[in-house]
């Protein structure tokens, strides 16, 4: 054995939690947390000088979708840190918090602009099937 | 079971055509280090994790790669929609139009397709974990490839999103691994 008190040397540069106790986390907003790709600010790992990029909504309907999209994301970030603590209380608040917050927010947007999910079809047309669809050009200039 | 919602995980928005990039851009798509070899790995692991934390963690980050496959194809889409069978050629993707059309179709940036062999399902939870941290390490090092490719913010925007991500996935992974690593498995 190369390694006689260490079964393998890679366990040396790792931190080994306990997933019972809840670290200290430095979670940022929904938005910063979006813009960014990661919803902890001691975890982040910018590449090279880049940092991240500011969205420009293009009008009320773009703004808001981008602010269901960032509440979205903080939940979906905040549902693979509690996988592995289910018992981290505060960041369990916060992910609740934000299930609500993005409900209410898409609601408002259901109503204005059409359903993001099947079941949010409001109007007596079946409106799932209108574009845009997600992966359409949205406001392309002369090149897409 | 799956609900599919109407957007991406980031916005994908770009203006400018770019046949060089979209070539590129598709092995994370159906490369060994893309985005559906990420999903499908994890998607196929879940199944013989030994406990809860395993099962919700490869079953949740299973589903947002998913979601980074679509985003990906979005982005290949945009890129090509007004391309023309001659900008095609020129650009080397002559041979993908006679097979594919301007359809969307798992590849490396090589035209090789996507194929299973990529990834392993071994039923070991120690296999497994070790594999998908390296299977992140793979996929931040070929966003970063792709991004000293290119200038354009709207693909560059993207491309720093999904490779935090993958930042993001391996730390879940590490700790996941440490723990099994500490119980004994």
């Amino acid at each position: 054995m190369l390694f006689e008190d260490n079964d393998f040397d890679i366990n040396m540069a790792f931190f080994i939690p306990d997933l019972s106790i809840s670290r200290h986390t430095n979670i940022l907003n929904p938005t910063e947390g979006f813009l960014k790709g990661n919803m902890f600010q001691d975890e982040y790992e910018p590449y090279k000088n880049f940092t991240y990029f500011k969205l420009n909504p293009k009008d009320e309907k773009e703004r808001l979708l981008y602010q269901v999209m960032a509440l979205s994301f903080a939940i979906n970030d905040l549902n693979l840190y509690l996988d592995l603590h289910p018992d981290a209380k505060e960041v369990l608040d916060l992910f609740q918090k934000y299930v609500k917050d993005e409900k209410e927010l898409r609601a408002i947007y259901v109503k204005k602009y059409g359903p993001l999910e099947v079941t949010e079809v409001t109007s007596n047309k079946f409106n799932w099937i209108d574009s845009p669809w997600p992966w359409d050009s949205k406001g392309g200039s002369m090149y897409v | 079971m799956f609900k599919y919602v109407k957007y991406t995980n980031y916005p994908i928005n770009i203006k400018k055509k770019d046949l060089r990039m979209a070539k590129y851009l598709i092995t994370q798509f159906g490369g060994a280090n893309g985005e559906l070899g990420a999903a499908m790995r994890y998607f196929s692991q879940k199944f013989s994790m030994p406990d809860d934390y395993g099962k919700a963690l490869l079953n949740d980050i299973a589903t947002e790669e998913l979601g980074h496959c679509e985003m990906i194809a979005s982005m290949v889409h945009q890129l090509t929609k007004n391309a023309t069978i001659k900008e095609l050629e020129e650009a080397g993707l002559g041979g993908m139009y006679t097979e594919h059309g301007k359809g969307i179709y798992p590849t490396n940036s090589n035209g090789v397709p996507f194929t299973v062999t990529y990834f392993a399902v071994t039923g070991d939870p120690l296999a497994y974990i070790m594999e998908d941290m390296a299977a992140e390490q793979k996929a931040r090092a070929t966003y970063e490839n792709l991004i000293n490719l290119t200038d354009d913010e709207d693909i560059i925007r993207i491309l720093l999103f999904l490779r935090q991500r993958e930042v993001v996935h391996y730390n879940r992974f590490k700790e996941l691994f440490m723990y099994y690593k500490k119980k004994g498995y």
